[in-house]
């Protein structure tokens, strides 16, 4: 009993430290806010890409009035959001922060964003309709695209040229090397289907046609278990059952072994791939190269998206003017596009800055093909997104890992779990009090 | 009788100038106690309330598309509530952790009993260090030990013939979660143990002896039956620590596809509030889990004080 209340104490004073530790950060920052009446503004911002104070301190620099502070958030992805959207009613969110294109509508529904028309003007020359279409809702902008992910196909140049195997253009193509592969050496696989990312499968389905979420006035279409997505899963569902593909989740310390041994000699990926590679698979610079994803019908460049972001300005921001023109010059400037490729390796949205020189120049992992970003341009055309992203699309996602995860586990039919994430997904919206059928 | 009785009555009379002395005195102590309660009532009780007003709540959207209207926080009463026990994957979430609770709850207290027995035996060379290297573990952060247990589970890195063993299987993975568990809680379990079995009086296991015991009949007769009160006490421990299962499977599940995001019923509430933005239900979950940590903690404590009693008899 002593013991507990000792250890309650002990946190307690613990908090007291902590809580302090807050109150003089908003003071500092205060005061930051304090000596605007100078003519000063300082800008938080949050950001988890590597590179990013490189691109910070640039715009520092060229804009002493307007001085960005950068943080990394604790926790990436819907950690970050979901704290955002805690953080909103207390007044404490940073003037700007990242949001993935899919998560954009969870929050401008809970009202942390806000929209930036009157200062960016009009986006439309410069951005296409698809890239667009993700920042943009019921005629507002809530933030600038900064780069387009389309999906593409990476594969070990070295082994499948030693297999005499091309790279395939189809899936039809893809299921053919994959026996192939799997019939050189029975330890080897094509590739892997993986339950932890939920947005590389709506990629898949994007690009076979699927449009899971659809919005006509105010009422909502959902449609994650359509016939487009179900074919996508039965396609994989096979190869798995077949054994061509292993069913191990990307990220994990066993996948990142087979990237680096030459057991998955293939990997669906996207553009940002090699900035993730050399953590990966550090042993296999220079080794891997890409290649357009194959596609459903021969002659066909339709591919869908896996990431992407947008800077977005905060309801709590007391400096929106200012923080949307940082937003506009990091990702539609020349000089702020140049240095987010150069730093964090993007390929931009802006579709003036697609022919930057700094484009030229292949990201250090794969200096074996020189042309990496004309093939990102070419895929980026070919781009086709969902017309929306669901307002909840973070059920949705947690649907998809426990579903497929599942699905996996006990080697029960993928297309299955489509039906579970519809049902979660349109059950939540109508608690939540959206107007929604399907 | 009744001439006791009548001078016994009046008896508390002497007590009462007592009592103005122990109101004097009485000061201090509060004055002590103050700040831990006041301290208490901040941060445990204050939001331990607000959790409460929080799972009578539910979020809903105004008009428009994407709820265009103002989001309003609207009282659903127990809703929140039904849902969650109307929900199949939050008894399912529940079944697992029994089943890792059922592997790991009487393996902890094994092995805890087994060690503080042998480190208390006669022969026992080299106790101290022993005792660390037991305890260790439970040193080493929950997170920290499931990685480190993860990487010797994965066949890519596995030591322990992760390549033919699957740990991640449907049945296995239960037992990979459970061993991580123990392995980390069996020390702190068995220095209870073993302080209860010193504390014991020599003369007792001197006298047994005398009379012809071996060591693992005095281990077995004389000493184990004496700290049945402390092993009771390891088994609360052990349940109400099933009862949090969180670090190790959370820890565990981007490692394969074994794991869901509501794997148990913890991973459920931090799913719920934080993942799926809920924290009406998330908050609601976390008292069903309240009310059933507690009639665990008092159904052990039941079992277990019969036990002794009957132990003793």
């Amino acid at each position: 009993m002593r013991k507990t209340t000792l250890r309650t104490l002990g946190a307690a004073v613990g908090v007291l430290a902590a809580a302090t530790t807050v109150l003089t950060g908003c003071s500092s920052t205060g005061s930051g806010d304090a000596s605007s009446s100078g003519g000063k503004v300082t800008l938080n911002y949050v950001n988890w890409d590597g590179g990013m104070q490189t691109v910070v301190d640039e715009w520092n620099k060229a804009n002493p009035n307007i001085q960005v502070k950068l943080t990394k958030p604790s926790g990436t992805g819907y950690t970050l959001y979901n704290k955002l959207i805690t953080n909103n009613k207390a007044g404490t969110n940073p003037d700007v922060t990242e949001v993935e294109y899919q998560a954009l509508p969870a929050l401008i529904a809970n009202k942390v964003v806000i929209p930036i028309d009157k200062y960016v003007g009009d986006l439309s020359g410069e951005f296409s309709k698809s890239d667009l279409a993700q920042v943009q809702f019921e005629g507002k902008t809530y933030g600038v695209p900064q780069n387009v992910c389309p999906m593409v196909f990476f594969y070990r140049k070295d082994i499948w040229d030693s297999l005499g195997l091309k790279a395939p253009t189809t899936w039809a193509e893809y299921a053919t090397d994959a026996a192939a592969i799997k019939a050189a050496d029975p330890k080897k696989y094509i590739g892997n289907f993986t339950a932890a990312d939920p947005g590389w499968f709506a990629g898949l389905a994007q690009q076979a046609g699927a449009d899971w979420w659809k919005a006509s006035g105010d009422k909502w279409t959902v449609a994650i278990n359509d016939e487009q997505s179900k074919k996508v899963a039965d396609y994989w569902g096979d190869l798995i059952t077949k054994g061509l593909v292993s069913p191990e989740p990307n990220w994990s310390a066993q996948w990142n072994t087979d990237m680096n041994n030459g057991t998955l000699v293939g990997w669906v990926g996207a553009q940002w791939g090699p900035n993730q590679l050399p953590s990966i698979a550090k042993d296999t610079a220079g080794k891997w190269e890409a290649a357009p994803l194959p596609a459903w019908t021969a002659g066909d460049d339709t591919v869908g998206i896996w990431g992407g972001e947008t800077e977005a300005v905060t309801s709590n921001s007391k400096h929106p003017a200012e923080a949307a023109k940082f937003v506009k010059w990091m990702n539609s400037s020349k000089d702020g596009v140049t240095s987010l490729i150069k730093n964090v390796q993007v390929f931009p949205a802006s579709i003036p800055n697609q022919t930057l020189p700094a484009l030229k120049t292949p990201p250090p992992f794969m200096s074996n093909q020189p042309d990496y970003n004309s093939l990102m341009a070419t895929a980026a055309k070919g781009v086709r997104t969902f017309d929306i992203w669901g307002p909840n699309a973070n059920v949705t996602f947690d649907s998809y890992s426990n579903a497929f995860g599942a699905a996996l586990q006990n080697k029960t039919q993928l297309s299955a779990a489509l039906d579970k994430m519809q049902t979660d997904t349109v059950s939540d919206m109508k608690k939540i009090g959206f107007t929604v059928t399907g | 009788m009744a001439v006791i009785e009548a001078t016994t009555t009046p008896a508390p009379a002497p007590t009462q100038p007592v009592r103005p002395r122990r109101r004097r005195g009485s000061l201090l102590p509060i004055v002590l106690v103050v700040p831990a309660v006041v301290l208490l009532l901040l941060f445990t009780i204050a939001p331990a309330v607000y959790a409460v007003v929080l799972s009578f709540l539910q979020v809903k959207v105004g008009g428009g598309l994407l709820g265009g209207g103002d989001t309003v926080e609207v009282f659903v009463g127990l809703a929140n509530y039904f849902t969650t026990l109307a929900d199949p994957e939050f008894w399912a979430s529940l079944g697992r952790m029994l089943i890792v609770a059922v592997i790991g709850v009487p393996l902890t207290i094994f092995f805890a009993t087994l060690f503080a027995l042998c480190l208390d035996a006669k022969k026992a060379r080299l106790v101290g260090f022993t005792r660390l290297a037991i305890f260790l573990p439970y040193a080493v952060p929950g997170v920290v030990a499931s990685l480190l247990w993860g990487f010797m589970y994965l066949p890519a890195t596995s030591p322990i013939g992760g390549q033919v063993i699957n740990y991640f299987g449907s049945t296995g993975i239960f037992f990979s979660v459970a061993n991580v568990a123990v392995w980390g809680v069996v020390g702190f379990n068995m220095v209870i143990l073993y302080t209860a079995v010193r504390s014991l009086p020599k003369d007792l296991f001197e006298a047994a002896e005398l009379d012809g015991a071996s060591e693992l009949q005095i281990a077995l007769r004389v000493k184990l039956p004496l700290i049945a009160p402390a092993i009771t006490m390891v088994a609360l421990f052990s349940v109400i620590g099933a009862l949090q299962l969180f670090n190790e499977p959370t820890t565990l599940k981007p490692l394969a596809n074994a794991i869901s995001s509501t794997w148990v019923p913890l991973m459920r509430v931090y799913t719920d509030a934080f993942v799926n933005n809920s924290i009406y239900e998330g908050a609601a979950t976390s008292f069903i889990l309240i009310i059933m940590t507690v009639a665990a903690t008092v159904l052990v404590n039941v079992i277990g004080r019969r036990f002794a009693r009957r132990e003793t008899k």
